[in-house]
Formats: structure tokens, C-alpha cells, sequence
């Protein structure tokens, strides 16, 4: 029971976040999501410790666990393009399906391949510091 | 709240239940929950002859736990501060140049695909969040509801094969892996690569975000010259 109301407390705290952040991103009109700029919010609340991470973990873990759950219904509107798909189905899979596949190499090849390419310069500049 | 909306619901979680513990017992790509949940729900409402808007009170509902949800990524990003801090160069342009990849290949695909424009120019929002496609996608004159099918479709695609190409791909690093999934499959691909590890969860967080932010700014001053 003790547990039940902590987690439901904490849910409606990461929920008071939300809405406060909805309410700033419209009132400001800024172009960004009201749940990306509450994300914001925690994040700073937590760095400055105002938020501690036990006034939320329980029900933080338990969102992020089924966070696939939430997209589900919005998934399931899919159906309403049974006609789009029967009239080009082939070309949007293709389409959707290369420049995913694209955006994934590119990004996570370049983003490797410039991390790695860093931690190995500070390798070789320890080394050339010992030597001398 | 009338009983088709509660027998959604209960239908969409008993459904979901059963769809993690498929994919904990046969672990493969298309055991992926988002999918296997989403066909099933599908062929049910078909075959009872339920239609979206009918069904659209549960989603409602559902989806409510989305924005707190999405807040409380704020949680492994606060965790793994440090290797972000660390890698921030990197990252930035990672995300950017990957966000430009994804929206210069699906409008170059679409035209080459002869498919029509108003799908033209959805697809160029396809990468991000589906609140952000929708806004944006208007600015560049392109169909609301469709933007957010294609980021569907997107997340589903990145959720499902992005861990195999990756590691196709050579791309090992747990940074880099989280970061490409969340630059390319928003929220349905981070809920995926997540469980890979807190590292790939955290970035690939930060990544949708910052995707998300840059997005708006970028499209409707490259999208003419696509």
C-alpha cells in the first residue's frame, strides 16, 4: 500500500513536470515538444539537486521499462492506411526502409568513428608525454 | 469512461503483456513488442470490426503516460552525464549530419520513387518525434497525418533491425549505437535500444531530443533546394 501511493506519488510529480513544461512551450511558443523540454527539466532539477533521484526512481524505472507500451495505440493508426499501402506499399517500404538504414550508418558510423579518433589521439599524446 | 474504452485498454496491456514475454522467450527482431503488439491489435479491431476513432478513447488514455514517460528520460541522461559531457563534440555532429542524411536520402527516395509530393515531403520529417514531424511537416506544406505514419513506420524499422545492422556495421560502441538509434528512430527506437544497456538509453535520449530541436530549424531552409 506503502508502496502503491510512493509510485503514484511520483507519477503525478514526473506528470506536474509534463505539464508545466506543456504549459512554458506553448506560452513561449517555442518549436520543440512539451516532453523534450520537460526531459530538459529534470535533467537540470536533478543536476542542481533540487530534484533528488529517489523522489522519483520508482516511477521513472517503471515508465521507462514499458515506455514501447505508450506507443502501441499510436502504432495501431497504421490501420487507417490499408489503401495508401495497397497502392504503393513496395515504394514506401523501400523508401522508409533506405533512409533509415542510411540515417543509422551515418550517424552512429561517423559518431564512432570521431569518438575513437579522439581517445586515440589523447593515447598517443600520453605516450609522447611519458617519453619525454 | 464506457466499457469498449475500458475493454481496449485492458485488451491493448493484455496484449502487450503477452508481447514481452514473447520477445523474452524468442529473442529476434520481429519479436520486437512495439510490432507484435501493433499487428495484433490491428487484426483484432479488423476482425471485430472496431475502427481507429473507436478505438482512439483508449489510445488516449494510453498515450497519456507518454509525456511523463518521455520526462523521466531525463533520469538516465542525469545517470550518464558524464560520457555525454565527455563525447558532446562528436555527438553534435553526429546528430546533425545523420539528421540531414536521413532527410536528404527519404526526399531524394520519394522523388525517385515517383511517389507524389504531399508524401515527399512527410517523408523528410520521418526521423523525428511525432509531435515535432507534425508541426514541422506543415511549415514545408507537407500532409500532417501521414508525417506521423511514416515516423511510425520509422521507429518500428529502426526498433526492430537497427541492433543487427549496427552490429553489421562494425558500430560497437555503445555511445554511438544509442546515439544513432535516437537520431533516427525517436522515442519507439530508444524504448528498444534501451534494453541494451543505460548507456545506449541515455544517449539515445538525448539524441531524439536534440534531433527533435534541430529538426524544425534545418528542414524548411534545406527542404527547397531537395
Amino acid at each position: 500500500m506503502k508502496q502503491t501511493l510512493l509510485f503514484l506519488a511520483q507519477l503525478f510529480f514526473l506528470y506536474l513536470i509534463y505539464q508545466g513544461s506543456s504549459y512554458i512551450v506553448s506560452f513561449l511558443d517555442l518549436p520543440i515538444p512539451a516532453s523534450v523540454f520537460g526531459m530538459i527539466v529534470l535533467y537540470i532539477l536533478l543536476s542542481n539537486g533540487i530534484v533528488k533521484l529517489h523522489y522519483i526512481e520508482v516511477a521513472a524505472s517503471f515508465l521507462l521499462k514499458h515506455l514501447s507500451l505508450f506507443f502501441v495505440p499510436i502504432s495501431v493508426g497504421l490501420m487507417d492506411y490499408g489503401g495508401l499501402i495497397q497502392a504503393s506499399g513496395l515504394q514506401l517500404l523501400v523508401m522508409v526502409a533506405a533512409s533509415t538504414v542510411i540515417g543509422l550508418l551515418v550517424t552512429g558510423g561517423l559518431t564512432q568513428f570521431l569518438s575513437t579518433k579522439k581517445v586515440q589521439k589523447e593515447e598517443n599524446y600520453h605516450e609522447q608525454s611519458h617519453s619525454h | 469512461m464506457n466499457s469498449l474504452t475500458l475493454i481496449s485498454i485492458l485488451l491493448t496491456i493484455v496484449v502487450y503483456i503477452g508481447a514481452m514475454k514473447l520477445a523474452r522467450l524468442v529473442r529476434s527482431p520481429f519479436t520486437n513488442p512495439v510490432l507484435t503488439t501493433t499487428i495484433v491489435l490491428i487484426t483484432i479491431l479488423h476482425f471485430s470490426g472496431v475502427s481507429y476513432q473507436e478505438y482512439s478513447p483508449a489510445k488516449d488514455w494510453i498515450s497519456s503516460l507518454l509525456g511523463p514517460a518521455t520526462v523521466a528520460l531525463g533520469v538516465p541522461l542525469y545517470k550518464n552525464r558524464d560520457i555525454i559531457k565527455e563525447k558532446m563534440v562528436p555527438a553534435a555532429i553526429g546528430i546533425l549530419i545523420g539528421t540531414l542524411s536521413t532527410i536528404v536520402s527519404a526526399v531524394w527516395l520519394s522523388k525517385a520513387l515517383q511517389l507524389p509530393e504531399d508524401i515527399q515531403a512527410a517523408s523528410a520529417v520521418k526521423a523525428v518525434t511525432t509531435p515535432v514531424a507534425i508541426d514541422t511537416v506543415k511549415i514545408i506544406g507537407g500532409d500532417p497525418t501521414l508525417a506521423a505514419a511514416f515516423v511510425i513506420a520509422s521507429g518500428i524499422f529502426g526498433a526492430i533491425f537497427a541492433p543487427i545492422l549496427l552490429s553489421v556495421a562494425n558500430i560497437s560502441d555503445p555511445f554511438s549505437r544509442g546515439l544513432s538509434v535516437g537520431t533516427v528512430s525517436h522515442g519507439i527506437g530508444t524504448s528498444q535500444i534501451m534494453v541494451e544497456g543505460p548507456i545506449q538509453g541515455a544517449v539515445s535520449s538525448v539524441a531524439m531530443g536534440t534531433a527533435a530541436i534541430i529538426t524544425p530549424i534545418i528542414l524548411p531552409v534545406i527542404f527547397r533546394f531537395l
